[in-house]
């Protein structure tokens, strides 16, 4: 039967194959779901369209707890990864988290090879034109080529490639990205369907050619000796060096942690700064060419020397791209400056005064969809069978866009299957943190996770992603019985030491009390046996136990709330007593849970007393 | 306290379905303060804002009448309570809660911007400075804390209780104070058997004085119990006065009286300077104010009461340096709860513990302050976070 006929639908089409739309259409293929993804380029999967790095603070946590629902973005950049990092080591072990440099390449040609190899799923290369409705709900889309496809839901993850727009100086591009295009009916299809879009902004910075860099004058900064994996499973033996639960040919990468290379440090110069504000009037930021809002957390050039004027230089990384090429991503100098200016300026930096540009920096704008738009498991409230992922929802970031990604394409596989959708809350994963905070609260600027947009934290430190997640990898099947049935043996080895080492008498009282006050104790032989990850766990849990116990009483005084479902055909405008603007509020957002509810801000607790009432005056009739 | 009726609706029949005790007690703003300071002294808390309506809707108590009449209630409480928070936090409170709250903030984006971007060219950290940071945020809750009283003491009239030994002269200043013969002098020491009290003006300040009988030892058993009673009066004193004869040695003091003492909470009068016979020496070394009066003469009155209006100020919180402020329970509790937070993190920070745990006690604290001015969105944290710190890669 075609692939393409009305009357055997794909269960999940996926338009767009980025970091969230890889994610996507990987969990809906190992879930046993007839996949599709499509992509305007073949060349370009899993790009990296901006630096060559995965993970940081944060976005670290991220991709373990992707790795803990199965999805590939862990493996794929320990694999490809070409320099190691643990950030924030000194700042407590649950805003620890890893960071790689990886090679843009192999990342992106592994990642493509992946998704040949994947049983249930198809790639196809063909622009998405726009959607094709039925009765108010989507049942395909529809390509470039005229070519329809069908299918019982469909995932956008199109990145920044609707109404793309990159601007250089005075000069603009349509784009997406440099030497790309940019999808331009998708967005006129949307409005059709009656979701809304706006605009943001971002930005790259420039790239240069390594041989004409002088590395020696500069700060070289060298991964770690011991290296620190996203993964869970140990990538470095070689019975498991590929991806152990998929096997299949041999894939591209290497043994992770192997033959590493620096990045280097350099300064702008008091000659950088004039040059900027010289030319301040031709930046297409400055000069009022660009209406998106940019992220405050990665300003340009042009914004560092105007609103911290103080400040006499700003830091920059050279990061290199990969181990089969020169090319140097300039990290810290994100400009919109014309050409001309950007080579004068970094030929102003230290190091860099001979240097050749490879690639100019640009801002680019682009369209996106307030994700207020959106219910928990990313499907849009308008468009019933319809996802969103990625950029599109106005993140920014790969592991912002893989972690939504994933969630949309397991629940787009639920919407078909009739399942309970997966809602991750706030106290049990950094995805469930952002994805509540997309949907409750909608975002400015390109949202970036950060630690402490998480109130429970603590209980979020990125060793215990694979613990933490297990009930839903489990209940939703996103892992080999071989990966859960090790986890659940990790979880039950964790458990039973915490238990003993609060129980057993040491020095002073238990090893717990010894631990927990820095006596010098020498710990059970059988437990220093135990793996690594197991030991710093435990280590972890005895050792912030009170602060672990009083988050998870906070957790529970909120839960009960987060439990009360909100009809969802409640009129917010007729409930007496409900002031106009909350009602307005809360019928803009649509929250499906009381929890959600009293999280939108505006909304007060006597706006939720008068919910509560109004819902149970429904339940009484 | 007060006499009060309870009322006991047994669950799950009651209106949140579980035990509900109801206390009525006098509409005086004074006796409910009393009365809810009590409570809370006994591990009871605030409910949460909506806290009764969720019990009972989660126990399923809400029904389709009961729910009718609780949204007119809820909305019309809810309206009350926010003019009435409104007016709390107009003027002088409120610009130094935004203050607290705007220091506190900023104080935890500087933690965070230390853990969320160690790649950053940040200054070095410096613990000594957040310690400093966090002093200067506790003696400013510290202070708001203090002026809990301050309401009260202004309605109700400071205390000032004047003590000392037989014939000292303390009915003598009472008349001066009050300024006609409230008290009946005598030469026949402890003619006060019981204690007197009189309201008086003093400056802005109305207070009420009590004269209250001598202390001594020896005497029959009425003046003992009337020596009990002055103590007694002491304790509760806003403001004691020790009134000392000048012509007469220093008397042996109860614990009580010098505890007292050295706080600032007391004045000493020593009287009868007059007199050319000088007996009295002071034996402690306090930084006590030290007033030379003569209720015969009126000689040194003037001084008395500057002092007095000094030390009044100071305990109502009106000073002419600062605005007048005064929180309320729910403050208080806040405030309390804001502290203790900062001194965890204090300790965290002087400990050399790891940032997050400090980090997670200043963000306890900024929801305890949320108590007060409304829940604070972590979104603040972050936007001190960018408009202080040059962040960016």
């Amino acid at each position: 039967m075609s692939p393409f006929s009305k009357s055997s639908p794909y269960d999940v089409i996926v338009c767009g194959a980025g970091h969230a739309g890889i994610e996507a259409a990987l969990a809906a293929a190992r879930m046993g779901a007839r996949t599709l993804l499509l992509t305007g380029n073949m060349d370009t999967i899993g790009q990296m369209s901006c630096n060559p790095a995965i993970g940081g603070v944060a976005k670290g946590h991220i991709v373990r707890e992707i790795d803990a629902l199965g999805g590939e973005m862990a493996i794929n950049s320990d694999v490809t990864g070409i320099q190691f990092r643990l950030l924030n080591a000194s700042k407590g072990p649950a805003v620890q988290s890893p960071r790689a440099q990886c090679d843009k390449k192999a990342y992106q040609f592994r990642l493509k090879h992946t998704l040949e190899l994947q049983a249930n799923l198809s790639v196809f290369q063909a622009t998405v034109s726009g959607l094709i409705l039925d009765a108010g709900r989507v049942v395909g889309c529809r390509t470039a080529l005229d070519v329809d496809f069908y299918g019982h839901t469909v995932v956008v993850t199109t990145g920044t490639f609707l109404r793309g727009l990159m601007h250089i100086g005075s000069n603009k591009t349509e784009g997406g990205r440099m030497g790309d295009f940019s999808a331009r009916t998708l967005s006129g299809s949307l409005i059709e369907a009656g979701i809304q879009l706006e605009r943001l902004k971002t930005g790259t910075p420039p790239r240069l050619l390594g041989r004409s860099i002088e590395f020696s004058r500069l700060q070289e900064q060298r991964g770690d000796a011991q290296p620190t994996f996203f993964a869970f499973h140990d990538t470095r033996d070689d019975a498991e060096l590929f991806h152990v639960e998929h096997p299949g040919q041999e894939r591209l990468g290497w043994r992770p942690g192997d033959r590493q290379v620096s990045c280097w440090i350099t300064y702008t110069s008091e000659e950088s700064e004039r040059i900027v504000r010289e030319n301040l009037h031709r930046s297409a930021m400055y000069s009022g060419e660009i209406v998106g809002v940019g992220p405050r957390y990665c300003p340009s050039i042009e914004d560092k020397f105007v609103r911290f004027a103080d400040k006499e230089r700003h830091m920059l990384f050279l990061e290199p791209e990969g181990r089969h090429t020169g090319e140097y991503y300039v990290n810290g100098l994100s400009t919109s400056l014309p050409f001309d200016v950007q080579i004068r300026l970094i030929q102003s930096i230290p190091g860099l005064e001979r240097a050749e540009v490879l690639r100019p920096a640009y801002a680019v704008e682009y369209d996106f969809a307030p994700p207020t738009q959106l219910r928990p498991s990313l499907e849009s409230k308008v468009v019933p069978n319809l996802f969103f992922a990625g950029q599109i929802n106005g993140t920014s970031g790969y592991e912002e866009a893989a972690g939504q990604g994933l969630v949309a394409g397991v629940n787009a596989v639920q919407r078909v299957r009739g399942g309970e959708p997966l809602v991750l809350g706030r106290h049990e994963a950094y995805i469930g943190v952002m994805i509540d905070d997309l949907v409750t609260k909608g975002t400015q600027e390109p949202y970036r996770m950060f630690t402490s947009r998480a109130e429970h934290r603590l209980l979020l430190n990125h060793g215990s992603a694979d613990v933490r997640l297990l009930p839903h990898a489990d209940r939703l099947g996103l892992l080999s019985s071989t990966r859960l049935a090790r986890t659940r043996i990790k979880r039950d080895s964790i458990e039973q030491w915490v238990d003993r080492l609060n129980r057993e008498a040491a020095v002073g009282g238990t090893w717990g009390d010894a631990l927990r006050r820095n006596y010098p104790v020498v710990l059970p032989s059988a437990f220093e046996a135990e793996s690594s990850q197991v030991r710093e766990e435990v280590k972890y849990r005895v050792l912030y136990q009170g602060y672990l116990e009083r988050e998870l009483r906070l957790v529970e005084r909120l839960r009960e709330v987060d439990r009360i479902r909100v009809p969802e055909s409640i009129d917010y405008l007729t409930i007496p007593g409900l002031k106009r603007e909350s009602a307005l509020k809360l019928a803009a957002t649509k929250p499906t849970t009381l929890g959600q509810a009293s999280r939108i801000s505006g909304v007060n607790p006597s706006d939720i007393s008068l919910l509560m009432v109004s819902i149970a005056r429904r339940v009484e009739s | 306290m007060d006499d009060v009726v309870f009322t006991f609706f047994g669950g799950p029949r009651s209106y949140t379905g579980e035990d509900v005790l109801e206390i009525s007690c006098h509409g005086n703003p004074f006796i409910v303060r009393k009365v809810l300071d009590d409570l809370l002294a006994r591990g009871c808390r605030m409910a949460e804002a909506g806290e009764f309506t969720r019990r009972a809707f989660l126990n399923g108590r809400l029904d389709l009448t009961a729910a009718e009449a609780v949204m007119d209630v809820i909305r019309a409480r809810s309206d009350r309570a926010l003019e009435a928070a409104r007016l709390q936090l107009r003027g002088a409170l409120g610009r130094r809660i935004d203050r607290l709250v705007g220091d506190l903030l900023q104080c935890c984006a500087t933690v965070e911007a230390y853990i969320d971007f160690p790649e950053e060219d940040l200054p070095v950290e410096d613990r000594m400075r957040r310690r400093a940071d966090l002093a200067a945020l506790l003696a400013e809750i510290g202070g708001l804390r203090a002026t809990r009283r301050h309401g009260d003491l202004l309605r109700e009239g400071l205390r000032v209780v004047l003590l000392g030994a037989p014939n000292a002269g303390k009915s003598s200043l009472l008349n001066r104070l009050a300024g006609y013969d409230r008290a009946i002098v005598s030469e026949e020491p402890g003619t006060t058997r019981d204690f007197l009290e009189e309201p008086v003006l003093l400056g802005p300040h109305r207070i009420r004085v009590f004269d209250t009988a001598g202390l001594r030892e020896a005497g029959g058993a009425v003046e003992r119990a009337g020596v009990e009673r002055s103590l007694e009066r002491a304790e509760e004193a806003d403001l004691v006065v020790l009134v000392v004869d000048a012509t007469a040695p220093c008397p042996t003091l109860p614990q009580l009286v010098r505890d007292r003492l050295a706080t600032h909470a007391a004045v000493l009068a020593v009287n009868k300077c007059d007199l050319p016979e000088r007996h009295f020496e002071w034996p402690f070394t306090a930084t006590l104010a030290r007033v030379e009066v003569s209720a015969q003469t009126g000689a040194g009155l003037d001084e008395l009461r500057r002092v007095l209006i000094e030390r009044a100020d100071r305990i109502t919180g009106t000073g002419s340096d600062e605005e007048h402020v005064a929180v309320n329970a729910r403050h208080a509790v806040a405030l309390a709860e804001a502290e203790e937070c900062l001194r965890r993190a204090d300790r965290l920070l002087a400990e050399e513990h790891p940032l997050e745990l400090v980090g997670s006690e200043m963000r306890l604290a900024v929801g305890a302050l949320g108590a007060i001015v409304g829940r604070i969105d972590h979104e603040a944290i972050l936007d001190r976070l960018f408009a202080s710190f040059c962040i960016g890669k």
